[in-house]
């Protein structure tokens, strides 16, 4: 069993997560709620993507980058429409409206696009490495041979134009200053004269387009369906509360601790439990957040 | 409180048939005005046959008790009818996943049903009365299903129902066995049901019945089909991938039962999480083992990003596939390395599946899929249960389920063959159009299994293996 071929499913799979909980964790960070409607924004983005690249018919690239568009507008949109006008109301209540946002916008999927899956037509190409030899301990072989897909590159390769993005963002740009500023201090950013409403906003914009990023990703790899972000809510949040919530560093950390805990649990537990790799991924957080309970990046505990 | 009130005369109704048509009117006008949730629940009442149930006198075919008794009210299995009132129409109900995820095999069976039931009243219906069916949608939810099966029994006063899914059956067993009211159901697979249901084989009494039967093969036959077909093309060693839900889990052990047993073996067993992004890591770990073939047994959307995760690996080898994954979005998913998986279905050729088919394509344009021939055969040996009691009472088509399906009479294939042959004095044996519809000890039928295998045109029947050949792995009282 080669460890390196699973730690290349891992990162794949961390990728995936690490683009959505960058998103996920700039909400709590710098809007200061936990949204559980995150995932349908994931869902949304994945039928935009089919709609342009099946009904329309746009190249695959192009399908990519209007869903990330529509990410954004359809996060701008329902953030104006629900979240802004309680914005004052605290944590809690955003919490529930989230809850109920999301249970709306996935029935109203279903209602509208029915429960059936859609698929979104792609060539795969796989690239075997076949050369590497093995360094085996015990059953355990270190490196030996391994493949990686086209599908598998783009994702990676999407994780790391969007980390790259995130970090000139955050480091080089006004905007991405001013966030940081409202995450640490959002009355401070205030008195300094940020205009904390129009960065909130940029927020729910940036979001909303990772969202539709990661969506139309997990949409290539399975399909679209009313479920589709919903069933990957939970890593998402658990990337972001494992890395330190509010931290995008943190997140893209904790996303990759996710991925290659599902992807080696899978791997090397006994037969009769490798059904709860995922488990496994979430025994781990909370052995973290016992350690440490501000996760593994983050520097303090929110009041939520 | 007045809604409960008339649900349960309208249970009482349902036992006693009474023959004063004209007073069930005059209540029905003092009802209208009185409320709403009197008129439905009355209505329902009416669907049935007629009968206001509180002081039935009773008349119906074997001597109705007509008090709305628990049972045994002696009706008319003799296969005559005594001249006593029949009404002028008889509803069965139907669970139906009119929603769901299931949703797109309800065409298929529904218009099954329609086409027995249209077959039915033209050959004169049950005692003469109109026949039909009432369908409600339960969207396989067990809880939604609770809620119809109570409006069809209660409000609606159906003596029998043909419908209902394992996932809702196997978690309201207890429930449904309190209404003693004969399910007769197409869908359910379930290994659950293998030692449950049925009259066990003594129709004349009712205190040991357990009120489910299934026209439509268990998965213990058809997963002992496709174990036996595996083992004759020399898959001695099997790799398996399968979900962590009930039915994935319960396909799996009917397989390896009869596998193992025969001297295959398992080299290896992954389970993972269904709706999953990726099972690269389960495949890995997978065919690290040596083996023939591997089974795998999904929810079809797993099952592609699974089989899609396989093709690009090119880990190559035999897949077997659980019977619902025979669908030709996973032939257009994957692309042409599924090409030659096969897997088993229960057979769809009975005795008078040509019957059927005639019917079903003058009915509409669904597709026949696996449980359409078992919805034709449930309709029927309810409409001829009926027939041989000479009443429509629950009890009374319990007792004659039996009676009607197993062998020993004229064979016949329809119901108005049956309807002829019970005229005539003659006892029946009904041949099914999916199974001969011989109903064991436990409700259950065994049938041929069908293999479909996976090509340029999607799934094609290649093969069949005979119920003969299947029957011996099953042993007897076990199903």
């Amino acid at each position: 069993m080669g460890l390196l071929q699973e730690a290349v499913f891992g990162l794949v799979t961390g990728s995936y997560i690490a683009i959505a909980a960058i998103g996920f964790t700039l909400i709590y960070g710098i809007v200061n709620m936990i949204n559980f409607a995150y995932g349908e924004y994931l869902t949304l983005g994945a039928f935009v993507g089919f709609l342009s690249a099946s009904a329309v018919p746009l190249p695959l690239p192009i399908a990519v980058v209007v869903a990330m568009i529509g990410g954004g507008i359809i996060s701008i949109v329902l953030a104006r429409g629900f979240f802004t006008p309680i914005n004052d109301t605290g944590p809690v209540p955003m919490l529930l409206t989230s809850i109920g946002l999301g249970i709306a916008i996935r029935n109203a999927i279903r209602l509208v696009g029915g429960r059936g899956a859609r698929y979104i037509e792609t060539e795969t190409t796989t690239f075997r490495f076949d050369g590497v030899p093995d360094v085996a301990i015990g059953s355990v072989d270190l490196l030996g041979g391994f493949f990686v897909t086209s599908e598998h590159l783009v994702v990676f390769g999407s994780a790391v134009a969007v980390f790259l993005s995130i970090h000139a963002l955050l480091t080089r740009t006004d905007v991405g200053i001013a966030m940081r500023a409202m995450g640490d201090d959002e009355s401070l950013a205030r008195v300094r004269g940020i205009d904390t409403q129009l960065i909130r906003d940029s927020v729910w914009v940036l979001a909303g387009v990772l969202a539709g990023l990661a969506g139309v990703l997990v949409a290539i790899q399975t399909n679209v369906s009313s479920t589709t972000g919903f069933s990957h809510i939970l890593q998402i949040l658990s990337a972001a509360i494992l890395g330190g919530a509010g931290s995008p560093y943190g997140a893209i950390i904790g996303a990759y601790v996710i991925g290659l805990a599902l992807a080696l649990s899978t791997a090397f537990l006994p037969s009769s439990m490798t059904g709860l790799s995922s488990a496994v991924a979430f025994a781990i957080l909370i052995a973290v957040l016992l350690v440490k309970p501000s996760g593994i990046a983050g520097t303090e505990v929110r009041e939520a | 409180m007045v809604g409960i009130t008339f649900n349960t005369r309208c249970v009482r109704s349902r036992n006693s048939m009474p023959s004063d048509t004209n007073k069930l009117v005059n209540r029905r006008t003092v009802l209208t005005v009185t409320g709403s949730g009197g008129i439905v629940g009355l209505a329902g009442c009416v669907s049935f046959g007629g009968g206001d149930g509180g002081d039935g006198d009773g008349g119906s075919g074997g001597g109705s008790s007509g008090d709305g008794g628990d049972g045994d009210d002696g009706s008319g299995d003799d296969g005559s009818d005594d001249g006593g009132s029949t009404p002028d129409t008889i509803s069965i109900g139907q669970p139906a996943a009119l929603s769901g995820q299931w949703d797109f095999l309800q065409p298929g069976v529904s218009q099954g049903t329609d086409a027995a039931v249209a077959h039915i009243n033209e050959a004169g219906g049950p005692l003469g009365a109109e026949f039909e069916v009432i369908r409600r949608d339960t969207a396989v939810d067990p809880q939604e299903a609770r809620t119809v099966v109570t409006q069809l029994i209660e409000n609606d006063g159906v003596p029998a129902i043909a419908g209902l899914f394992s996932s809702e059956i196997n978690p309201l067993w207890e429930f449904l066995q309190d209404f003693e009211v004969p399910m007769v159901t197409p869908w359910p697979g379930s290994t659950f049901l293998d030692t449950r249901g049925g009259d066990k084989a003594t129709p004349e009494d009712l205190s040991d019945d357990e009120w489910v039967w299934r026209t439509v093969v268990g998965d213990t036959v058809h997963t002992s089909g496709s174990a036996v077909y595996a083992l004759e093309n020399d898959l001695d060693t099997l790799g398996v991938l399968n979900g962590t839900t009930e039915g994935e889990r319960s396909y799996v052990e009917g397989f390896l039962s009869v596998y193992e047993d025969n001297g295959g073996t398992v080299a290896e067993q992954v389970e993972v999480e269904i709706g999953g992004s990726s099972y690269q890591s389960a495949l890995s770990r997978l065919f690290d083992a040596e083996f023939d073939a591997f089974l795998v047994s999904l929810p079809l959307e797993s099952a592609i990003t699974a089989l899609s995760d396989w093709s690009d690996a090119g880990y190559g080898r035999q897949p077997i596939l659980s019977d619902p994954l025979a669908q030709q979005d996973l032939v257009d998913q994957v692309g042409s390395d599924i090409y030659g998986a096969w897997a088993g279905s229960p057979g769809q050729s009975g005795p008078s599946f040509d019957t059927f088919e005639e019917a079903f394509s003058d009915q509409g344009d669904a597709e026949v899929n696996a449980w359409s021939p078992p919805a034709w055969d449930a309709v029927q040996v309810i409409a001829l249960a009926i027939e041989r009691a000479g009443e429509a009472t629950p009890e009374a088509i319990e007792r004659n389920l039996g009676p009607v399906s197993r062998d020993g009479g004229t064979a016949v294939s329809t119901f108005a063959e049956g309807k002829e042959a019970l005229a005539n004095g003659d006892e029946i044996s009904y041949q099914g159009a999916a199974t001969p519809t011989n109903f064991t000890q436990h409700g259950n039928v065994f049938g041929s299994v069908t293999i479909s295998t996976a090509g340029e045109n999607g799934f094609e029947a290649t093969s069949e293996v005979p119920a003969e050949d299947i029957r011996e792995f099953v042993a007897d009282g076990e199903y």
